[in-house]
C-alpha cells in the first residue's frame, strides 16, 4: 500500500515548535512501504490514527478547537459583563465559567489520573460537580441579586 | 504540563522523501493510537508497582515552569471557589445579602478586607492574562525562548498591577 511517508524529526532536524503552521501536519498518513527491503533498513515507527474511525479521529482536534473559542467568548464577556450587566449576562456568565472550568479541569485529570477505572470514576465526579455548580449558579440567578449584581456588591465594601 | 507540552514538540513531524534520507527511510504504522500505547505504559507500570522517577524534584525550577503550573493553580483555585459558591447559594438558607452584612458586621478591618481582595483579584487577573498568552502559543506566536520570558514578566507585571488597580477601586 503506497502513500505519502511522514518521518519523525529525531531522524534529521531538532526541535520543531508544537504548533508549527504546516498544512502537512494535520494528520499521520500512512508508510510507504517496500517489504522486501525492511528487513535490512532501520525502520521509523509511526502512529497511525486508521485505528479510529470518521468521527472519532476529529472529535479530539474539535474539543481543542471549543476549548480556546469559548475561551475567547470568556474573555469578552468581562467588559460586557461591566458595562451591561443583566439576566442575560448573568445566565451566560454562569453557562461559559461552568464550561470553562470543566473542560480545564478534565484536562488536568487527563495528565494526572490514570487507569481505566480511576479515569472513569473522577470524570464522574467531575460531572456531578459541574453540573452542581452550573445548577448552583442559575439557582443565584434566579431566586437572589445575579452574579453581576453580587460582583458588584462584594467589591462595594 | 509546560514540561509534558514540549517534550511532545520534540517528536514534531516533517515531510521528507524516502530516499533523501539515510538514517530513517522505511515508515510502519503501529496499528495502536497514542492513547492506547499511554494508556499501556500507565497499566503495565502500575502492575508492576514501579516508582515514578524524580522529575519535578530534582529538575531546576524555571520562570516558565512556575508560571505554567501557577497558571493550573490559579485555574483550580477559580474554579473551586466558583463551585463552593453555587453550592453555597443551593445549601446555605438566607440570601446573599444576608450574608454580605454578615461579613460587614465582623468589622474585619481595612487591610484584612484589602488582602482578601487581592486575594481575589490575583489569580483572576494572573489566569487572564496567562491565558492570553496561552492564546497567543495556540496561534504560533511567541515559541522563542526569549519571548516566552519577556511574555511572561508582562504577564505578571500586569496581574499585580491589575489586582492592586481593583484593590483600591
Amino acid at each position: 500500500m503506497a502513500a505519502i511517508v511522514r518521518l519523525s524529526s529525531m531522524c534529521r532536524r531538532g526541535v520543531k515548535p508544537l504548533f508549527y503552521q504546516s498544512p502537512l501536519l494535520s494528520r499521520p498518513v500512512a508508510a510507504l512501504q517496500r517489504d522486501h527491503e525492511q528487513q535490512h533498513l532501520p525502520t521509523a515507527r509511526i502512529h497511525s490514527s486508521q485505528a479510529l474511525h470518521g468521527s472519532d479521529a476529529k472529535a479530539a482536534s474539535r474539543h481543542w478547537t471549543a476549548e480556546r473559542v469559548l475561551s475567547v467568548v470568556l474573555l469578552a464577556m468581562g467588559p460586557v459583563a461591566y458595562f451591561s450587566p443583566g439576566p442575560v449576562v448573568d445566565y451566560s456568565l454562569a453557562a461559559a465559567l461552568t464550561l470553562h472550568g470543566h473542560w480545564g479541569l478534565g484536562q488536568v485529570l487527563t495528565d494526572y489520573v490514570h487507569g481505566e477505572t480511576k479515569v472513569k470514576i473522577a470524570s464522574a465526579g467531575l460531572f456531578v460537580l459541574s453540573t452542581v455548580t452550573f445548577a448552583g449558579l442559575c439557582y443565584f440567578n434566579y431566586n437572589d441579586v445575579g452574579i453581576c449584581k453580587a460582583v458588584a456588591l462584594l467589591w462595594s465594601k | 504540563c509546560f514540561l509534558f507540552f514540549r517534550t511532545f514538540a520534540r517528536r514534531g513531524v516533517c515531510l521528507s522523501k524516502p530516499h533523501y534520507n539515510a538514517l530513517c527511510r522505511h515508515v510502519a504504522p503501529m496499528g495502536s493510537t497514542a492513547k492506547e500505547e499511554m494508556d499501556k505504559f500507565w497499566s503495565k507500570n502500575t502492575r508492576l508497582n514501579r516508582p515514578v522517577s524524580p522529575h519535578v524534584t530534582i529538575y531546576k525550577w524555571s520562570v516558565p515552569m512556575m508560571m505554567s503550573i501557577t497558571h493550573r493553580g490559579t485555574g483550580i483555585a477559580l474554579s473551586g471557589a466558583i463551585s463552593a459558591f453555587a453550592v453555597a447559594a443551593l445549601v446555605l438558607p438566607g440570601n446573599y445579602s444576608y450574608y454580605l452584612d454578615l461579613i460587614h458586621s465582623l468589622s474585619v478591618g481595612p487591610y484584612l478586607i484589602g488582602l482578601a481582595k487581592f486575594g481575589i483579584a490575583f489569580p483572576l487577573s494572573y489566569h487572564t492574562y496567562n491565558g492570553i498568552r496561552h492564546l497567543c502559543w495556540d496561534i504560533g506566536k511567541g515559541f522563542k525562548i526569549p519571548d516566552v520570558y519577556r511574555t511572561g514578566y508582562i504577564v505578571l507585571g500586569l496581574s499585580i498591577i491589575t489586582s492592586l488597580a481593583l484593590v483600591v477601586m
